[in-house]
């Protein structure tokens, strides 16, 4: 038998090579790595992908939407299996799928249907995640951007919600002060400016782009829209053009901050005591004029994964399973068909009335792969006109200019 | 041919050569190498396109203006570091006693990760809530929204660059004013020289070349001040503190427009090094290779 010689320079070269030998066996059956936006929903759902398969490692990595997003666009445009589940919206599982950093569902929605119940979720909700016939996303929650106002203050000055845009600005001009703004707006691009801008260019101009994808914001509607916007951001809190969903929830439960446009998802925690000033204080109503912008999330599994997934899918099933749903129901419009013809859920849940008169008046962010991307230029040229340093035509029309530019290079108008 | 101890001494090169070539020399080529492609991140397209992406940019009105607003952030963000740098270390030398505590006090900001100090910096500066706005309108006085008013935000990323980076002016310079040649400094006082004739007739000119050294470094790094400004306004209100690296960032990882992006970090490097080449001829004009 061969006597094992161990030397200096052979030991110092196994070391070096042992991680790099036994990372990728270590890898593929080791911790599930999952990249997430952060809301409450989403936190209870994390907490139940940690638990959801006994024996596997769930590192669930939750952020502000803008860095998940730009951390998952990171690591899968270099085909990293680092990500394996992902979080997805009704827009970003658009641009990932395109780029084909998303693995299909289909065998895997096939196989566990019955299993998961996955039927339950309405055929609308499970269209909005396909792309060329393909299912892409688990769906886990329904959101929809309300009107969150102060019903004690609108109570005891004797004013009732606005109809309008144009009751809004004189409402909102009514009720600034130092120590509380009349309006509360959240206008850090990328994403939370878009779901305003959404709002004022649906519901006073002609949305975003023609059929053809070319940009109809700028026009004289549009323009219009986003002069509104400017009048009512007048009487918004301070820091609103750097502010996010986090920031705006934050204005109202300090009572920083007596109205406007705020996501379903956050309705829950004005009611929390630990965290809120104005428990029981905030009621909602549907959007004046409608036409707020209506989304979903869910999880998705990373193409470049080298986990099994089988269990991959498991985990994410688990956690949008009808008893994990229902438990979610006080954070979200839950999107199983069982759940939202629940009446003791409707009326344990105070926004519900709103949150579904929102979603039914709502409208869905285009459905253009790049929105996000040009959504970077449109959101800061919006800026620039709400704080003045721009007119807004003008910022309007060199956005317009930027986005045909950028969809022109993508291969769109040929 | 190298003599054989001049050859030894090459070899003791060779590690610093491999590594700087590593992680430095080789992304370097490697991002002149894309710059010359339109490479979209997200579709995986890569077409060799020249020097299109360099053109594109140079007519590109965003590029024109984060390049003029980086410059002016830079400058006043240097500028007042050197100012006050200047200042406290002078005041340091002129200390008889506490020097050492003080120095190590006033060093804590640098020594603090510039994305921990941007998240501090944040906390302070944001609107209502935000320690300073909180204590202004405790104090009876409405404060200006710092990071949501244009204006405001450009002074509020250049505060927040000085306060991080003056401890290093400060260490630099006081560590150079204490070079100068004590015989010309009683020379000078014997002539009857005050406190800042002394500062400025003998003492800064002793010490030039690490002036030029201290704001070379500086204006290098601060042209790549990206951290601060993305945690404190994400280069907003709309583009108010966008600079060129956040430009940079947009057009990678937001546009996925690598090739771009590249081209862009290559004309940086470029303007950076005629910036820094264009103080040293300046300053060194009667004095050719003196630094």
């Amino acid at each position: 038998m061969a006597k094992l010689q161990l030397s200096r320079r052979s030991i110092v070269a196994a070391t070096l090579a042992a991680p790099a030998i036994l990372g990728g066996r270590a890898r593929a059956a080791g911790t599930i790595q999952m990249i997430s936006h952060r809301y409450p929903a989403l936190e209870y759902y994390a907490e139940k992908m940690r638990n959801a398969v006994p024996g596997t490692t769930v590192n669930t990595q939750l952020m502000p939407i803008d860095k998940a997003l730009e951390l998952a666009t990171i690591a899968m445009s270099s085909k990293s299996d680092t990500p394996d589940i992902v979080y997805a919206s009704d827009t970003s599982f658009q641009t990932f799928v395109k780029n084909g950093w998303f693995r299909p569902l289909d065998d895997l929605w096939a196989k566990y249907r019955d299993e998961f119940k996955l039927d339950d979720f309405p055929e609308a909700v499970r269209k909005t995640y396909m792309r060329d016939g393909h299912i892409y996303v688990v769906p886990h929650t329904l959101n929809a951007m309300m009107f969150f106002y102060r019903k004690d203050l609108f109570d005891a000055a004797g004013k009732a919600p606005p109809k309008s845009f144009t009751q809004y600005a004189a409402l909102a001009k009514s009720f600034n002060s130092p120590q509380r703004s009349g309006n509360v707006s959240c206008l850090k691009p990328v994403d939370a400016a878009i779901n305003e801008a959404h709002w004022y260019f649906n519901a006073l101009g002609d949305g975003w782009f023609d059929k053809d994808w070319k940009p109809i914001f700028n026009h004289a509607k549009g323009v219009q829209a986003i002069e509104m916007m400017k009048e009512i951001a007048r009487s918004a809190q301070q820091g609103f053009s750097a502010a996010a969903n986090d920031e705006c929830m934050i204005a109202y439960q300090q009572d920083t901050g007596v109205m406007g446009l705020q996501w379903a998802s956050r309705a829950k925690a004005m009611d929390d005591p630990n965290k809120s000033r104005i428990v029981g204080k905030i009621d909602w109503v549907a959007p004046p004029q409608g036409h707020a912008r209506i989304s979903g999330d869910g999880y998705a599994i990373s193409a470049f994964s080298k986990q099994d997934p089988d269990t991959l899918f498991r985990i994410i099933a688990t956690s949008a399973s009808q008893a994990n749903m229902r438990g979610a129901a006080s954070l979200l419009i839950p999107p199983r068909k069982s759940l939202l013809e629940d009446a003791e859920l409707k009326q344990a849940n105070r926004f519900y009335p709103a949150a579904l008169a929102s979603y039914e008046s709502g409208v869905a962010a285009p459905s253009l792969p790049e929105f996000y991307a040009v959504g970077e230029f449109i959101t800061r040229r919006i800026l620039q006109a709400v704080t003045g340093e721009m007119p807004v035509k003008q910022a309007l029309d060199t956005a317009a200019n930027e986005t045909t530019e950028f969809l022109k290079g993508h291969g769109y108008y040929k | 041919m190298f003599s054989a101890p001049e050859g030894s001494f090459w070899l003791f090169l060779a590690p610093s050569a491999v590594v700087l070539g590593a992680v430095m020399l080789y992304p370097l080529g490697y991002a002149i190498y894309l710059s010359l492609f339109n490479y979209d991140l997200g579709s995986g397209s890569r077409d060799f396109i020249g020097l299109g992406n360099y053109a594109a940019l140079l007519i590109d009105a965003r590029f024109w203006d984060t390049l003029n607003r980086t410059v002016a952030i830079v400058l006043a963000a240097v500028g007042l570091e050197f100012c006050l740098g200047l200042l406290v270390a002078y005041g340091l030398y002129r200390l008889t006693f506490g020097v050492r505590t003080l120095n190590l006090l006033l060093f804590l900001p640098s020594i603090v990760t510039p994305v921990v100090a941007a998240l501090f910096l944040r906390w302070i500066f944001v609107g209502r809530w935000g320690l300073l706005s909180a204590s202004l309108i405790g104090l009876g006085v409405f404060p200006p929204d710092f990071l949501g008013n244009p204006g405001w935000a450009r002074v509020t990323v250049v505060l927040a660059d000085s306060w991080q980076f003056t401890p290093f002016m400060i260490l630099v310079l006081y560590a150079g004013l204490n070079t100068v040649d004590q015989s010309q400094i009683e020379a000078a006082q014997i002539d009857g020289a005050g406190v800042w004739m002394l500062l400025f007739r003998i003492m800064l000119p002793a010490i030039r070349p690490l002036i030029v050294f201290v704001l070379a470094i500086r204006l290098m790094d601060a042209f790549r001040f990206f951290d601060t400004i993305y945690v404190l306004t994400s280069g907003g209100p709309g583009t108010a503190t966008e600079t060129i690296t956040l430009y940079t960032y947009a057009l990678a990882f937001r546009l996925l427009q690598i090739g771009k992006a590249s081209a862009l970090g290559v004309l940086t490097l470029l303007f950076v090094a005629m910036l820094v080449a264009l103080m040293i001829r300046v300053v060194y004009r009667r004095e050719r290779g003196a630094f």
